[in-house]
């Protein structure tokens, strides 16, 4: 049987984490982010529970991300959200930890809304696609890969943990761990840059024949393939991009790409 | 529809609105027709779902783990599509495939790939109708996503 709850909680971590990326506030920001990553760890504990249950999950959605154009839109609607999964959280130890923790981010939405100083402009939907000094051409080729990176990093962490809750393997389990946690990093970064240049988005609903895997050796190779991919295209992009700032971070993400070759040659018998 | 479409030199208004919010995008629990294109070497897939009241494509899905540009003509190509019979369907292709010409050789493939997946789907109805049991049809595509960079393209 598919437990839907999850795919509630599923939901309910990206409406966090993209309106962390999606509000300039640093403080608001960084609150919301921190959530989202105790949310994402509720997701993992849930996924574990359904399947030692007997039951099974998968990574089906049904939102969307609204332009909101202030703050508190945002914030109101998040607080929405979390009064409407009231009903999902299971009986046990784990429905009581997510309920007090939810409890707690929802005093903290009504605390930012108490304070109308707090309620500014949304910029990250208006797809205006101003960055610092980049030209148009260099504007469309940081969008372009934007777009490719951030749902290649969600894919990512959502295949990791799907076969993060699946092993009995402890090895596994920790380069699992290690590759969700650097994908986080990756998509924080890639979201916040896609919110500064107006273009924040959902990245696209995972199909299954995404996420199932039956030959981890040959999706570990391709995934080894894709890495190579992807320290490439952050190579051109910081070659092509006239900003500093921009191209020493695209080149500190291709060396990071290096590193996880190595854990993924790990994962291979 | 395509004249505006000139990635990745200039993006338009209309292509950022389908990277941004893709347009039937998804699955489609009681579709009649399913079907995936493959290229097996990079992996990268489409599949295609297709709902069909007589001739008429009544409702249309894809999905894909491919790049942005699949998305976006998978996109486009759906809304073309959808609430029009399959003859316009296949006329439609030729007529993308003409507005794509512009594109680059990996653009095409990833226009070719969704084509197929489409394809697939009709096939896949069309089988079904014969009464075989066939869960999805796949057909798997003959050029790769990985072309070779052609000789004065921008490197």
């Amino acid at each position: 049987m598919i437990d839907k709850t999850y795919q509630k909680k599923h939901e309910l971590w990206l409406s966090i984490l993209f309106a962390s990326f999606a509000i300039e506030d640093e403080a608001v920001k960084s609150r919301l982010y921190d959530f989202s990553q105790i949310t994402f760890r509720h997701m993992k504990w849930l996924a574990k529970e359904i399947l030692q249950n007997g039951n099974d999950y998968n990574y089906d959605r049904d939102m969307m991300l609204l332009k909101r154009e202030n703050t508190f839109d945002i914030i109101e609607a998040l607080s929405e959200e979390l009064q409407a999964f009231l009903p999902h959280y299971p009986a046990n130890a784990l429905g009581e930890r997510m309920k007090t923790d939810d409890a707690y981010l929802q005093t903290y939405l009504q605390e930012v809304l108490r304070d109308p100083k707090n309620n500014k402009v949304i910029t990250a939907f208006n797809m205006e696609r101003k960055y610092e000094d980049l030209d148009q051409a260099q504007i469309d080729a940081l969008t372009l890969f934007l777009f490719d990176e951030s749902y290649k990093e969600y894919e990512l962490i959502l295949i990791y943990s799907y076969m993060q809750a699946r092993t009995k393997d402890l090895l596994q389990f920790d380069i699992y761990q290690d590759l969700i946690d650097e994908s986080h990093f990756h998509l924080k970064s890639f979201g916040n840059m896609m919110a500064q240049l107006g273009i924040l988005a959902l990245p696209r609903e995972l199909h299954e024949m995404t996420y199932i895997v039956k030959d981890l050796d040959q999706f570990i190779k391709d995934g080894i393939d894709e890495e190579i991919a992807a320290k490439e295209m952050c190579k051109e992009l910081s070659d092509a991009i006239n900003d500093e700032k921009l191209s020493k971070f695209f080149d500190f993400i291709n060396y990071q790409e290096n590193y996880h070759i190595e854990l993924m040659k790990k994962l291979l018998k | 529809m395509f004249e505006d479409v000139k990635m990745p030199e200039g993006m338009s208004a209309e292509a950022l609105e389908h990277l941004m919010y893709p347009k039937n995008y998804g699955k489609l629990e009681d579709a009649d027709g399913i079907g995936v294109a493959l290229d097996e070497k990079t992996k990268e897939y489409v599949i295609f779902y297709t709902k069909l009241d007589n001739d008429i494509i009544k409702e249309v899905k894809f999905a894909t783990n491919g790049c942005q540009d699949t998305v976006v003509i998978g996109s486009m190509f759906t809304e073309m599509i959808k609430n029009n019979d399959t003859e316009y369907a296949q006329k439609a292709i030729a007529k993308m495939h003409d507005k794509l010409g512009k594109l680059t050789p990996q653009q095409q493939v990833c226009a070719d790939i969704v084509f197929t997946a489409f394809i697939a789907s009709l096939k896949n109805f069309e089988n079904k109708q014969n009464g075989a049991d066939e869960e999805l049809h796949l057909l798997k595509m003959k050029e790769s996503c990985e072309v070779p960079q052609q000789e004065g393209e921008k490197e």
